[in-house]
């Protein structure tokens, strides 16, 4: 079999129109078993975090062998990251801004009950994530990245209520939301002061919505 | 026959004295080694620190989680000594800077040993009842801080309240203001001090 498939090039080839395309089976099978041992790997994750994994376990889980984990990724380290990535995808597919042109009251809201959700679901990984990344520079970049991404979604949502002040205080005002709403920050309301996610999702709409300042008029 | 010793002259045992300095010198070198890289160390980096052998550590500690939770009651120890509530009837403005000013000493001198404490809690239950009480001195001070304005809420409002206070100056909240967005301390004071004003209710008047 050529190395070169269908999937392998790049998509200005000049390839004849006529040739129906191959589809590579090995390479599929593959990718779906790559899939499946990410897959095995966050569920694993979610009942024993922050306790990682190990290469028996994550095996035995997606129903493959210790040698086929090892076969695509090089290492544990290797399969950490390949599973970050996939949260961080699949995290942003799901957690898509919602109601942005709305009051005040309503993008308050959604982005509360977005990010408690988001903070449920991926809190273990999380987890995982912060406490094997002292030797990853690219772990490190992971984290960095989401806190970005953060950094973004909530000035994106907020942004009428934050044009309205000068630097310093948009940016104070940012940072302390992005405390606020930090993974811990929900985890210890939830498992430290045991509020139901309602509950939960209560606080923060009533702690943002006091750090914000007025929306200015004519603004959703 | 030997004279009997004074009641009043309490016996001093030597042996006890130089073991409890040796078990602090290695308390000291366990939170210095933390200090300087997040991952836990080994008895062998503890004990050539200490100046010690590695023997000596175990003589003292069972283990190494026993090491930890000693190392830990030390330093929240000092960190309590350090941090006492000052200016706790001052007007809200002085109050709001004291218990930043305060809360930020005690991040900056408490961040390496507090992330061991979190990595670590789930090995131990005692690590874990460390952070519990921990959290809730935190939580203890805020309500003494801010008890004028915390007394004009009623629950769950009040609660909330503490919970946002005690999110916003959590330790690894700070940190990221220094070390991921990289604030100097005074401007990562000036985001708590401004955050914190935002989120309190007005302060009652005064009582004549």
């Amino acid at each position: 079999m050529t190395a070169s498939t269908v999937t392998d090039l790049p998509p200005d080839s000049a390839s004849p129109p006529a040739k129906p395309e191959r589809i590579d089976g090995r390479h599929l099978r593959s990718e779906r078993t790559k899939r499946l041992i990410i897959e095995a790997y966050m569920a694993l994750v979610r009942e024993s975090s922050p306790r990682v994994p190990t290469a028996a376990e994550i095996a035995e889980r997606a129903g493959y062998s210790v040698r086929s984990i090892f076969e695509r990724f090089p290492d544990l380290q290797a399969l950490r990251l390949a599973a970050t990535d996939q949260a961080i995808a699949d995290a942003r597919a799901t957690n898509a801004p919602r109601d942005l042109p709305a009051d005040r009251a309503t993008r308050l809201r959604a982005q509360v009950e977005i990010r408690g959700r988001g903070c449920d679901q991926w809190l273990p990984m999380w987890r995982v994530l912060n406490s094997n990344s002292a030797d990853s520079a690219e772990l490190q970049e992971r984290i960095r990245m989401t806190r970005s991404l953060i950094l973004r979604r909530i000035e994106l949502v907020f942004k009428p209520e934050l044009s309205t002040l000068p630097d310093a205080e948009r940016s104070r005002t940012v940072l302390a939301i992005e405390a606020l709403t930090d993974f811990e920050s929900w985890a210890r309301m939830r498992e430290f002061f045991g509020l139901s996610f309602d509950e939960a999702c209560a606080a923060w709409v009533r702690a943002i919505d006091s750090l914000l300042p007025p929306t200015p008029a004519g603004a959703s | 026959m030997p004279a009997p010793s004074s009641p009043k002259t309490p016996r001093i045992d030597g042996r006890r004295l130089r073991s409890e300095r040796t078990k602090q010198l290695i308390i000291e070198a366990f939170l210095a080694l933390v200090r300087e890289d997040p991952k836990l160390p080994t008895a062998v980096q503890i004990a050539e620190r200490a100046g010690y052998s590695v023997r000596s550590i175990f003589e003292r500690f069972p283990d190494l989680n026993a090491l930890r939770v000693a190392a830990t009651d030390y330093g929240l120890a000092q960190a309590a000594a350090l941090a006492p509530a000052r200016n706790v009837d001052g007007s809200r403005q002085t109050r709001i800077e004291s218990q930043v000013e305060t809360r930020a000493q005690t991040c900056e001198r408490g961040i390496a040993l507090w992330r061991v404490l979190l990595n670590s809690q789930d090995e131990s239950d005692e690590l874990k009842l460390r952070v519990r009480r921990a959290r809730e001195t935190t939580i203890t001070r805020l309500e003494l801080m801010y008890k004028p304005e915390l007394s004009t809420l009623a629950e769950p409002e009040r609660r909330d309240m503490l919970i946002a206070l005690e999110a916003l100056t959590d330790i690894e909240s700070w940190a990221r203001m220094r070390e991921l967005h990289g604030l100097p301390y005074d401007e990562a004071r000036a985001v708590w001090t401004y955050a914190i004003d935002r989120l309190l209710p007005p302060t009652p008047a005064a009582k004549p």
